[in-house]
């Protein structure tokens, strides 16, 4: 899951994050960040979600947990 | 509108694609945009590498180099084309039909059926329709079909939203009279009322070119173009397609009387990797039937892409084995079609560079 963290950390903008943190909290959360999610689980994990799973995971640990779940 | 034909087939694909190769990352300043977040664009929408034209190259000059090289390689004998039907939104002169300019420079015979229509993605499959009607004819037993398309040259390069997927390409069709064939299923589908969704409003006999259809506006998005540019509103586009694209699918499949299952590949028009990739989400069909990886490589060529995607794909598979595969198309007018036909036991299928 490393690769997970460093991918949200570019994808968030952030230097460094927590698991608890929620998506929306973070100032680069917006559409086009949430499809870039879409698409690196997609090439990463090969799952499909949606736009919309991936706002109701929540945080991070949420997301985390429901890309493990289809897996 | 459902179509049906009988006793045709594809005998061979070429495509060709122009030699200049223009990556993503080094365009990435011309968009007003942060650098963060033109990298998401990049690994949603598949933006990586394109193919334009040099700047004087006409869809002519692409059509007739990859006709040559079949003439030249044996592939295709020039006094057994019974017609050229050219697919393109970027013809060479107004007048005459770019597909006679071709007949000219190959010097083709006059007992042929020239024609060139007017569509874009959705394209590849009004082509194949028309080469079907007229194999119809007893004096026509091979059709040319060209898709070609350089619309790089009309997209501003200030708009992310179209220029890095746009690119330029031509293919060639060989479409022939087949007495073992299998039916092939067909659909075309017309809404006029989104014709606004998709143009370029200037530069043709309504709205010349001017000064004033030169001059840059910025969009709500930040995206600089002109009215002689190419103007998409994307999210109209991006509804319509998830709207209208899997009942056709359905409705063309229930007509043939197979599943999906039995389909081998669905080879959709390739706007861009996200709406592809969504289109198989909605469909619940796995990206291995449904390939998506045009963009990244080629750009976007209007009717071009399904041609290129076959042959980027199963080039040397479709030589020795038979598929059947679900073609689809979706773009401007508003315009949207399918096919479902086998294809298999190609004389050739790749894909040249110009030169």
């Amino acid at each position: 899951m490393e690769k997970y963290i460093n991918t949200m950390k570019e994808l968030l903008e952030v230097d460094d994050l927590d698991l608890n943190d929620e998506l929306s909290s973070f100032d680069a959360w917006d559409s086009l960040t949430n499809l870039s999610v879409l698409a690196f689980c997609s090439s990463e994990y090969g799952i499909s979600l949606t736009a919309d799973e991936i706002e109701e995971a929540k945080t991070l640990k949420g997301l985390k947990e429901l890309i493990e779940s289809r897996q | 509108m459902n179509l049906k034909f009988r006793n045709k087939k594809i005998t061979g694909i070429l495509s060709v694609m122009p030699e200049n190769e223009i990556q993503f990352d080094d365009e990435i300043e011309n968009y007003n945009f942060s650098r963060q977040q033109s990298m998401k664009l990049k690994l949603v929408m598949g933006f990586d590498k394109r193919r334009v034209v040099s700047k004087g190259t006409g869809i002519s000059d692409l059509c007739v180099f990859g006709l040559n090289y079949l003439i030249d390689h044996g592939l295709l004998k020039k006094e057994e084309i019974d017609a050229l039907v050219l697919v393109t939104q970027s013809p060479d002169y107004f007048m005459p039909a770019t597909s006679h300019i071709i007949h000219g420079k190959l010097g083709l015979k006059h007992d042929v059926y020239c024609t060139d229509i007017s569509q874009g993605c959705a394209g590849y499959s009004f082509g194949l329709n028309k080469a079907f009607m007229l194999l119809e004819q007893e004096e026509i037993n091979k059709v040319v079909v060209l898709n070609a398309d350089i619309l790089s040259t009309k997209v501003s390069h200030k708009d992310r939203s179209s220029a890095p997927l746009t690119g330029d390409a031509a293919a060639i069709t060989i479409v022939e009279n087949d007495p073992e064939g299998e039916v092939i299923y067909g659909s075309v589908k017309a809404d006029g009322s989104g014709s606004d969704a998709l143009i370029i409003p200037a530069g043709a006999f309504k709205m010349p070119s001017s000064e004033e259809t030169g001059v840059l506006e910025v969009d709500k998005s930040g995206n600089e173009k002109s009215m002689d540019h190419f103007n998409m509103k994307g999210d109209e586009v991006f509804n319509f397609v998830q709207r209208e694209v899997p009942p056709m699918i359905e409705n063309l499949l229930a007509k043939a009387g197979v599943s999906k299952d039995d389909v081998d590949f669905f080879m959709f028009h390739q706007p861009n990797k996200f709406m592809v990739q969504q289109l198989s989400r909605m469909m619940e069909i796995p990206e291995s039937k449904m390939p998506n990886n045009l963009v990244e490589n080629f750009g976007n060529a209007n009717s071009v892409t399904i041609p290129n995607l076959i042959a980027h794909n199963l080039s040397d598979r479709i030589k020795e084995e038979s598929f059947r595969i679900c073609v689809a198309g979706f773009g401007n007018g508003l315009s949207w079609s399918s096919l479902l036909i086998s294809m298999g036991q190609l004389d050739f299928c790749e894909i040249i560079d110009y030169k």
